[in-house]
């Protein structure tokens, strides 16, 4: 028999660490709100008959975002067969808010309070059976982090799906309330609707008028009329909307519930995030300490360390480790010149030239995920939201923004955070001029030919991204699909904690793959390509690079490049083979200058880009690299995205 | 008055929140309901930090100006 055990709970709360530590999945985790987007699921690694579904974090069931459907479809129509809704207690008294909801709908629930850890830390209790009692259903002490108790959860959760038996709940109401909602319910019986959910949610929901309630009820008018007339009458008695009164309930009962089971040590004194939060968001303080934070992640992982590593890699793993040898192998197996011309100067120089940028760009990644995790980035959305919100953007446009810094299809996925279809849009349109990790190795390889590594070329072309962004924000929001008001800002902060290593690592990997997996396949096959029309000329003779097939397609396009200021047909080329991917503009020079040169060390590639660009013409040929058309697999994303969202 | 010129700093009950629409909800399911105690962590020009219900969210100016302090 299998069973489907569902994740439920608040953005940010650790589901989705518990469902890696449950499954043994990698999915990327991140400190802010929202980053699980759509329902995942996997098997618990220790008895495969269990499907663990992470659901999108919510903070209730009444719809707001996207996510927030899914995860309440998921409850109502796929009926799993136990939930798993796991709190950060904390901030017990919100995320209950959320419980109280999901004990009513019926299904098996068993409550795992994580981040108890901190909550000994200030010095608070928090009695776990009392909880469990008040609540009615089984309460587990856990660490998603650390692993611990999440196979207790889980055993507890398996058990109650087998027992089958639904759970009771029932939110103690004010008598007038009582009334009208047991009025409703007799109603609901009376008409024989053939749902499985819990008459009394059923009877909470109709009293909240919840507008896909009334519809997927199709109650008769006369019934509704009736039901209408009962709320009206509870309305006028306590002088609020239903909504609020319920809500309002909610929270009561709640109180008394964390009343009885919660005991501070003291209040009033500001938490170490509060302090932070002070410092960071200050209204003056807040735009450059950003600035230095983002100049010193550029300035670390483009210029200085990661310049020192990329060499490494590129002058002496590929250049002498790697083809070095496998050239003097293949010239003593007596390989065809040709061949070994292709798989040397070809396959590994263009290829390596992409693979060289690894360590810098897995350097970056890893800076950002430790701002990521540690909480400053969510901070960095707060921030933004009142620049953003100048040219037509919510804050929040910036969490898919930074993403694209590492790749821009995650970057248009995760687009759908944003609540408004109209932000989300502009937000897809933007974010690919945010210099990608791809494009990093562009700025890297010219930065380091020709400005000697000079500290400013980086940021300045990151900030130049960013302008675009600005400017192209400011136009679009002067055109008549983009007018308007962009939605308010709300946005959940996390409390600032120290990253965990694995976590960043994980968050790291999962953005760098995609590049080391692009640099195997797309880029592979094209500087076999590449070589190939830069080695032979039209009657298939193998001539000088200047005489090349490659050399007369390029100078058909240089020309158009000219007014850029970098007319060469390499140029062209480069940036033609860039719109497959990015890094094959980086591939593309190490095929045509051929890094077998770059032995002897003053002929490496930095070298040959340094001889045929001057300062100015580079500059522009970094610029334009960045602003044009992204990869094919970018526009693929922003294709999908964007017509699911009509 | 609204939350918008209230000061950093200090502790608020709140008295109101306007409208009765989704954000409404949203406000409410984030912690934001009558009665609740609201203090104000920093502020950033119309953009707010609050404390409700021991957790921090970051309101705009226009969600701001919609709770009555």
């Amino acid at each position: 028999m299998s069973i489907k055990i569902g994740l439920a709970g608040n953005p940010n709360s650790g589901k989705t660490t518990l469902f890696n530590g449950l499954t043994g999945a990698t999915q990327y985790v991140g400190n802010w709100p929202g980053v699980t987007v759509e329902k995942k699921s996997g098997k618990y690694r220790k008895n495969k008959e269990v499907e663990i579904v992470d659901l999108p974090g919510v903070y209730s069931l009444s719809p707001y975002t996207l996510e927030e459907v899914v995860t309440r479809r998921f409850i109502l129509e796929d009926r799993p067969d136990a939930i798993i809704n796991i709190i950060d207690a904390t901030n017990i008294e919100r995320n209950l808010y959320l419980t109280t909801q999901v004990l009513e709908l019926g299904v098996p629930t068993v409550v795992a309070l994580n981040m108890m850890d901190l909550i000994r830390k200030n010095g608070d209790t928090l009695d776990c059976k009392k909880l469990s009692k008040l609540l009615g259903c089984p309460v587990i002490e856990i660490s998603a982090l650390k692993g611990q108790g999440i196979d207790e959860v889980t055993q507890k959760a398996i058990e109650l799906a087998k027992q089958r038996k639904s759970q009771e709940f029932t939110l103690p109401v004010m008598e007038e309330i009582k009334v009208s909602l047991s009025e409703i319910e007799k109603m609901i019986e009376s008409s024989k609707v053939n749902i499985n959910t819990p008459k009394r949610w059923l009877a909470i929901k109709l009293f909240e008028r919840d507008e896909e309630v009334v519809k997927s009820l199709k109650l008769n008018h006369s019934v509704r009329e009736k039901i209408n007339q009962c709320i009206e009458q509870c309305e006028k008695v306590l002088d609020d909307d239903s909504e609020s009164i319920i809500t309002g309930e909610r929270y009561a009962y709640i109180g008394n519930v964390v009343g009885q089971s919660v005991h501070k040590a003291k209040k009033g004194s500001d938490t170490t995030s509060d302090k932070i939060d002070k410092i960071v968001t200050n209204r003056i303080l807040a735009l450059p300490i950003f600035m230095v934070i983002m100049w010193l992640v550029y300035y670390i992982s483009v210029s200085s360390l990661g310049t020192i590593v990329t060499d490494w890699t590129n002058d002496v793993l590929f250049g002498e480790m790697i083809q070095g040898n496998i050239q003097s192998f293949m010239e003593t197996a007596n390989v065809a010149p040709w061949l070994t011309a292709l798989v040397v100067d070809g396959l590994i120089g263009g290829v390596g030239a992409v693979l060289g940028f690894v360590p810098q760009i897995m350097l970056l990644f890893l800076l950002l995920a430790i701002l990521e995790d540690c909480g400053y980035m969510a901070r960095v959305a707060f921030i933004m939201d009142r620049i953003f919100r100048r040219f037509g953007l919510s804050g929040k446009s910036f969490i898919p923004m930074l993403i694209s810094s590492g790749c821009g299809v995650p970057g248009i996925m995760a687009s759908r955070t944003l609540e408004n279809d109209k932000d989300r849009k502009m937000t897809i349109m933007l974010t690919t001029f945010i210099p990608c990790g791809a494009k990093l190795p562009i700025i890297a390889l010219f930065a380091g030919a020709l400005f000697g590594g000079a500290s400013w070329v980086a940021p300045t072309i990151y900030f130049m991204g960013i302008a675009m962004v600005i400017i192209c924000g400011i136009i679009l929001k002067h055109t008549s699909t983009f007018a308007g008001e962009v939605a308010p800002f709300v946005m959940e902060l996390p409390s600032y904690h120290v990253p965990s290593a694995k976590g960043v690592l994980i968050h790291m990997w999962d953005r760098g793959k995609a590049f080391i997996i692009k640099a195997g396949t797309i880029i592979f096959v094209a500087c076999g390509i590449i070589w190939f029309l830069q080695s032979f000329n039209w009657s298939l003779e193998m001539v000088d690079a200047d005489q090349s097939i490659l050399a007369s397609i390029g100078g058909v396009i240089a020309p158009i490049f000219t007014p850029l200021g970098f007319g060469d047909w390499g140029a062209a080329i480069a940036t033609v083979t860039g719109l497959i991917a990015k890094e094959n503009v980086v591939a593309t020079y190490g095929v045509i200058y051929g890094i077998t040169d770059a032995t002897e060390e003053s002929a490496d590639l930095l070298a040959m880009i340094a001889a045929n660009f001057s300062t100015v013409s580079a500059y522009s040929f970094m610029a334009f690299n960045m602003l044009c058309a992204p990869c094919f697999a970018a526009i693929g994303a922003i294709r999908r995205e964007m017509g699911s969202a009509k | 008055m609204s939350l918008i010129i209230a000061q950093e700093g200090d502790v608020y009950p709140i008295r109101k929140i306007t409208g009765n629409d989704e954000t409404k909800r949203f406000l409410n399911s984030l912690g934001f309901v009558v009665g609740e105690q609201v203090t104000i962590i920093s502020k950033n020009g119309e953009n707010m930090i609050v404390n409700v219900k021991d957790s921090r969210v970051a309101l705009g100016q226009s969600m701001a100006s919609r709770i009555m302090v």
